[in-house]
C-alpha cells in the first residue's frame, strides 16, 4: 500500500492563528510574531478592496494556508468550477501552503446553508466523496486538506465510524486531513463515542494540520461556538495527537467574542506547555515539543497606509465599513463559517 | 432505526435541506416533504437528545446565523427600527431570497429591492408617514458602502490631478469626457439620511429626518469609503458624467435643474469640478474627435 510521506510533505508551520478582519489593523502595525495565518478563503477570493490588500500585506511577511467552508464536497450539486479557480487563482497569488475545507456539505439545489452539514457516513457517500476529492485536487493541482466537522446528528443509515469514513476516504482520494482536536471532542460528546479511540484510529501519516478552539457545553451536547479558551480535555487530545502524528501545523480559530490578538496568540501558545506535559508523562524525549519556526519579522517595515487616521476632506464624511461583520454565536449558533468582510480600526 | 430502506444521498439531503430551513422548525418542516419521513427514521437520537431535538439545533442555527449577518450588513437600519423589526423582514427576506452563492457577502444583495417591492402601498400611518421609504433608504445605502468597500477601487493608481484637469484647453472642454472611477456610486433618496446615518454610526439616537429628496455620492480611496452628500444639480451632472455622456452634454443637463443664476452656476461649476477631481472621481480625461488630451 502507498504510504504518503508524513503531512503530505508539508511543512510544520508551528503554532499559527486564523486571520480574522478584527485583528487587521494590530498585525498591520505589530507585525506579531505569530508562525503562521489560515484565512477563511471565501472572504478573500473575490475581495478587490482592503482584505485582500491586507491579506497580501500578510502574505508577504508570513505562511498562509487557505481554509474554505463552501466547497462542499459531499454535496450532490455539480462541483462549481468558477469557485475552484477562484481558490486557486488566490492559493498562487499568496502562495498558500495548502488548501482546506470540510468533509460536509453545505447545500443543495442551488442553495447554500452557510453550514457544514454531515453526510451519512457509508458505501455511497464515500464513493461520491472520493470521486470529488479527486476531481478538486486535479483542477486545484495539489491535494485537498479535508477537516473533520463538529456535527449535532448522526443517520440510520450510516455503516462506519467518522474515523473509518476519513480514513478510507484520504488513502482512497489521496488527499491531507485537518484534524479538528475540538470537533472530535464536540462530536464525542454530542454522539457518545470516545474521542481518543478516534484520534487513535486515524491514519496519522496524512494529519497535515490540527485545529485548536472553544466550544460551548450545554450539559446534553456541545455546540461549536469558537468563542473562548481550549477546554483541558481537548488540550490532552490535542498532546495525543501530536504524539500520534509526531507534530503537524497547529492552529486556533477564535470567531465570536474575539479578544484583541495577543490573547488569541496567547492561547495557541499554551500547545507547548501541553506537549510538554504530554512527552513528560509518556516518557517521550524533547523531540516532541512543539516546533515553533519563529518566522522573521522585519521590525522596520513600513507602517500601512491605511492604518493612518482618518483623513478629514472638508464638509464630507469619511468612513470605514462599518459592521463588525462576522458571524457571532447566539448560545446555540455553530459558528464554523465565513464571515462578511469586516470592520476597520 | 426502522425498517424503511435507507435514503439515497440525493434523496437525504434534499430532505434535511427543507427541514433545517423550514421556518416553522423541523416537525413542519419534515411534514412538507412529500416522502413524508419521520425524523427518527433519519436521524438517530443520542443518549440524551431526541432525534427532533438534535436536528434542530440545524433548524435554528440556519436562520440565527443568517440574521445575523443580515444584522451585520445592515447594522444601522437594524439599530433604527430594533432588532425585532429588522428580523422579521430579514426572515421574509431569506425565506424568498435564500443563499446560493458561495460567499455571504452575497447574502443581502437584494435586500433593499425587497423592501421595496413588499411595503406596503399605502406607505404607513400616521405622524410617521411613509417611513418604509427612509428604511428602504438606509439599506440602499449600507448595501453601496459594503460594495464600494470590497470592490473595485484606485488604489496605487494616479488619477486626474488638478493641473491636468487645468491644463484642458477651454475649447476642448465641452468635449472631453471624464472617466468616473469604478467605485463611484450615485444615490438619489427620498430622505436626507446622511447625517442621521453618521450619528446612529456614533452610537447617538438622532430623531428622524423631515421627508426630502437627498443625493449621495460614495466612493472609496485608499480603501477607506467616504460619502458627500449633493445637492440635486450635482447629482445630474455625475449622473451623467457616469453614463459617458461628454461634459457639455453633462452641464447642460445638470443647468435645466440649477436653481441659481447662470454666473452662480458657472462658478460652481468650476468648485464641483476642482472638489470632485480632489475627491478622487476622476480615472482620467478623454478628449473626443477633435483634439487630444490636454
Ligand atoms: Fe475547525
Amino acid at each position: 500500500m502507498h504510504l504518503p510521506p508524513p503531512r503530505l510533505g508539508h511543512p510544520q508551520l508551528g503554532l499559527g492563528v486564523g486571520l480574522r478582519t478584527a485583528h487587521f489593523a494590530h498585525i498591520l502595525r505589530e507585525w506579531p510574531a505569530v508562525d503562521w495565518f489560515e484565512i477563511i478563503s471565501e472572504n478573500f477570493i473575490d475581495s478587490q478592496g482592503r482584505p485582500r490588500y491586507v491579506l497580501e500585506q500578510i502574505a508577504e511577511r508570513y505562511p498562509v494556508v487557505m481554509h474554505g467552508v463552501s466547497l462542499s464536497i459531499g454535496s450532490i450539486d455539480r462541483l462549481d468550477f468558477d469557485y475552484l479557480a477562484k481558490l486557486k487563482s488566490l492559493a498562487r497569488h499568496v502562495n498558500a501552503r495548502w488548501i482546506s475545507d470540510h468533509l460536509c456539505w453545505t447545500g443543495v439545489a442551488g442553495k447554500n446553508t452557510h453550514d457544514l452539514l454531515p453526510v451519512p457516513l457509508n458505501e455511497e457517500t464515500l464513493a461520491h466523496v472520493v470521486e470529488r476529492i479527486r476531481i478538486v485536487q486535479e483542477v486545484l493541482e495539489r491535494p485537498l486538506v479535508l477537516e473533520n466537522p463538529s456535527s449535532y446528528v448522526t443517520f440510520a443509515a450510516s455503516t462506519m465510524p467518522e474515523w473509518e469514513f476519513l480514513s478510507r476516504m484520504s488513502a482512497e482520494a489521496d488527499c491531507g486531513l485537518l484534524l479538528d482536536v475540538n470537533n472530535v471532542y464536540v462530536s464525542g460528546v454530542n454522539h457518545d463515542f470516545d474521542p481518543v479511540e478516534y484520534i487513535e484510529a486515524l491514519p496519522h501519516e496524512r494529519v497535515v494540520q490540527c485545529h485548536l478552539a472553544g466550544h460551548t457545553n450545554c450539559g446534553t451536547h456541545c455546540i461549536d461556538t469558537h468563542d473562548g479558551e481550549v477546554i483541558d480535555p481537548v488540550w490532552k487530545l490535542y498532546a495525543r495527537a501530536h504524539r500520534l502524528t509526531g507534530g503537524v501545523s497547529t492552529l486556533l480559530e477564535w470567531d465570536a467574542k474575539i479578544p484583541p490578538f495577543d490573547v488569541v496568540h496567547a492561547e495557541v501558545l499554551k500547545a507547548k506547555r501541553w506537549v510538554e506535559v504530554r512527552s513528560a508523562e509518556c516518557g517521550t524525549g524533547s523531540d516532541a515539543i512543539a516546533h515553533s519556526n519563529g518566522v522573521q519579522i522585519d521590525p522596520t517595515a513600513s507602517p500601512s497606509r491605511i492604518a493612518r487616521t482618518s483623513i478629514q476632506v472638508d464638509r464630507f464624511v469619511v468612513h470605514d465599513r462599518p459592521q463588525s461583520g462576522r458571524l457571532g454565536s447566539h448560545a446555540s449558533v455553530s459558528n464554523p463559517v465565513a464571515f462578511l468582510v469586516g470592520d476597520v480600526e | 432505526m426502522t425498517d424503511e430502506p435507507p435514503l439515497s444521498l440525493d434523496a437525504f439531503q434534499r430532505w434535511m435541506q427543507k427541514v433545517i430551513m423550514h421556518p416553522g422548525g423541523v416537525v413542519a418542516g419534515a411534514e412538507t416533504v412529500e416522502a413524508g419521513l419521520a425524523i427518527e427514521s433519519v436521524v438517530t437520537r443520542s443518549r440524551a437528545l431526541s432525534s427532533f431535538e438534535r436536528l434542530d439545533i440545524y433548524n435554528r442555527s440556519y436562520f440565527a446565523r443568517l440574521l445575523e449577518c443580515m444584522q451585520a450588513e445592515y447594522s444601522v437600519l437594524a439599530t433604527a427600527i430594533g432588532e425585532e423589526l429588522f428580523d422579521s423582514f430579514a426572515l421574509g427576506y431569506l425565506q424568498q431570497h435564500p443563499s446560493q452563492s458561495y460567499t455571504l457577502a452575497e447574502l443581502g444583495e437584494r435586500f433593499p429591492d425587497y423592501l421595496a417591492a413588499t411595503r406596503p402601498v399605502d406607505g404607513g400611518v400616521g405622524d410617521e408617514g411613509d417611513w418604509p421609504e427612509f428604511l428602504i433608504d438606509l439599506a440602499r445605502l449600507e448595501r453601496t458602502i459594503n460594495v464600494v468597500f470590497d470592490g473595485p477601487g484606485t488604489e496605487g493608481e494616479s488619477l486626474l490631478d488638478r493641473e491636468r484637469l487645468m491644463a484642458i484647453q477651454p475649447d476642448h472642454w465641452a468635449e472631453s469626457r471624464l472617466e468616473c472611477v469604478p467605485c463611484l456610486k450615485l444615490l438619489p433618496l427620498s430622505y436626507p439620511i446622511n447625517d442621521y446615518f453618521t450619528a446612529v454610526r456614533r452610537g447617538d439616537q438622532p430623531d428622524l429626518p423631515a421627508r426630502a429628496p437627498a443625493w449621495l455620492a460614495i466612493t472609496r480611496r485608499d480603501f477607506r469609503v467616504y460619502r458627500y452628500p449633493l445637492v440635486a444639480t450635482q447629482f445630474h451632472l455625475l449622473h451623467a458624467l457616469l453614463n459617458g455622456e461628454t461634459v457639455g452634454s453633462a452641464i447642460e443637463q445638470a443647468a435645466a435643474t440649477s436653481p441659481v443664476p447662470e454666473d452662480q452656476f458657472a462658478a460652481d461649476l468650476r468648485d464641483w469640478f476642482f472638489q470632485w477631481t480632489t475627491a478622487g472621481f476622476f480615472r482620467d480625461v478623454r478628449l473626443t474627435d477633435r483634439g487630444h488630451d490636454g
